[in-house]
């Protein structure tokens, strides 16, 4: 049973549709995510990559289709039937880590209150275990010297780990990232990459949305590449990479070639 | 002059006291009301936005004196009979209401989605997202003007000697008809807002520094 609930978890998302009014952000689109293991989405923008990650945990809730953690249903009481209870929902999604490319902290609350926050009112701890099991987390992606720093007091790759460290803190099943390196100066995606390596090779579920295509490269299991809405192309990195099949992914790779010169 | 303080200074007390009794009671309310008020805008039914809508240009389309007699005078016709400062409280906390709902409206609508995002990804109920997020988020920028209203609103509690309420106007009036003194009276008058406005103010820097003390380079 405990370990039932904190063994990593799959997602699998079928047939599903979203529409922001008359426009199709995802269509008809279909995944499996294993346990486990990392899967990458990239894509050009507006391709739908936010809107299919923000799916999962339903902070979009999506048209038609399903979408499963492990086998249980997300955002509906049955496949086409009523949007779930809120209750449920809030249940399911303690099991689902997010993290974001603008960080989100709460700007009142110092590292420390920013973990603990989630730890005692969604999962009822104690403040002295809440703090206990923060300042693990912390220390974790590295930021233990900073529990009592307000997030105006640190910069954006220590904003992101906080907000890693609150992520995990919640011991979620799988993780949710949406460009968590976008709005980072250079020189401070390594340290937020390293933490999500870390992540990586200890077995947690992890999707992740990026441009950081040497990330997606050396990390990623399964790469999966979306263009208006639909899923072009899938596989391992070397077969999305190297031997791109399809000409919209040959050509979204090219272009990000020339951009940055780089091979990988 | 010390003899018409001598006679006027218990009098003038009470009025002290109704004045403060009232701007206090219709400042919590009234924000207590317009909290409600925008909770169920915000949460509630669709259909909530029309009606909350009317109410709140309704409120503020017309005078309090015009709305404090509507309630005063006209509420026995609907059965509501309220004596006078009860009825002024009343007014004051309707009035006020109006303006704090939109003036919160304007301090939720700051809050960044995102930081809201993640309360709900973790699993939050609403009521703890309003409460622990985004109250104290929005207070850094609508501080200042629910303090301003409070402000204003300590002005406004004047026109509840209308209906006979003893507050420091209706005493200050009855003090210059039976004394035919008029500066003195409104010397008093100008003096006591002077200090309770100031008052007032100095709470809500304190109240500001509170809430964006983490703003604040502490190094
Ligand atoms: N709330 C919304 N209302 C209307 N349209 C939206 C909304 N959110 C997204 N869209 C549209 O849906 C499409 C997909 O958006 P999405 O954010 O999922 O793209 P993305 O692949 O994440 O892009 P990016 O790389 O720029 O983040 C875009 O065309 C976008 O304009
Ligand atoms: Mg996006």
């Amino acid at each position: 049973m405990t370990n039932q609930q904190t063994a990593p978890a799959s997602a699998h998302l079928r047939n599903v549709c979203k529409f922001y009014g008359p426009f199709q952000a995802l269509k008809d689109v279909s995944l499996d995510i294993p346990p486990g293991k990392v899967t990458c989405l990239i894509g050009p923008s507006g391709s739908g990559k936010s809107t299919l990650l923000r799916c999962i945990n339903v902070l979009e809730m999506y048209d038609s289709g399903e979408v499963r953690i492990d086998d249980q249903l997300i955002g509906y009481d049955s496949p086409g039937g009523k949007p779930m209870a809120p209750r449920r929902l809030r249940e399911m999604r303690r099991e689902i880590g997010m993290v974001f490319q603008q960080f989100n902290l709460w700007p009142h609350m110092t590292a420390l209150q920013n973990v603990t926050e989630g730890l005692e009112r969604v999962r009822g701890l104690s403040r002295a275990e809440a703090q206990s099991r923060a300042r693990e987390a912390l220390a974790k992606v590295g930021l233990a010297d900073k529990e009592s720093n307000h997030p105006s007091h640190l910069s954006g790759g220590q904003l992101q780990r906080v907000a890693i460290a609150r992520a995990i803190a919640m011991e979620p099943r799988i993780m949710l990232f949406d460009e968590p390196t976008s709005a980072l100066d250079p020189e401070l995606v390594g340290e937020v990459l390293g933490v999500m390596k870390q992540l990586a090779a200890e077995g947690m579920t992890m999707v992740v949305v990026t441009h950081e295509m040497g990330f997606a490269a050396h990390v990623a299991d399964r790469v999966v590449f979306m263009e208006r809405g639909e899923i072009v192309a899938t596989g391992s990195p070397r077969e999305v990479f190297d031997a791109p099949s399809d000409p919209r992914l040959a050509s979204f790779l090219q272009g990000y070639r020339e951009r940055n010169s780089l091979d990988f | 002059m010390m003899e018409t303080l001598h006679r006027y200074g218990p009098d003038l007390l009470t009025g002290f006291g109704f004045t403060l009794l009232s701007w206090a009671l219709g400042t919590v309310l009234g924000l207590a009301l317009g909290f409600v008020i925008e909770i169920a805008r915000r949460f509630g039914p669709r259909a909530l936005g029309y009606p909350i809508r009317a109410y709140v240009e309704f409120i503020r389309g017309t005078p309090f004196l015009v709305q404090l007699f509507v309630l005063y005078y006209g509420g026995p016709l609907i059965g509501l009979r309220l004596d006078a400062l009860p009825a002024g409280i009343l007014g004051l906390t309707i009035y006020g209401s109006a303006y704090f709902t939109e003036i919160l409206r304007a301090g939720f609508d700051a809050v960044p989605l995102g930081q809201i995002e993640a309360a709900r990804a973790i699993g939050f109920r609403n009521t703890t997202i309003v409460m622990r997020i985004m109250v104290p988020v929005m207070m850094v920028s609508a501080l200042p003007a629910l303090v301003n209203f409070a402000i204003i609103l300590t002005k406004e509690t004047v026109i509840l000697s209308m209906i006979t309420v003893p507050e420091i106007m209706f005493q200050t009036q009855t003090m210059m008809s039976e004394t035919f003194a008029f500066v003195t009276p409104i010397l008093i008058l100008a003096l006591f807002f002077w200090g309770f406005i100031e008052t007032i103010s100095r709470f809500g820097r304190r109240l500001e520094r509170r809430f964006t003390h983490y703003l604040i380079d502490r190094t």
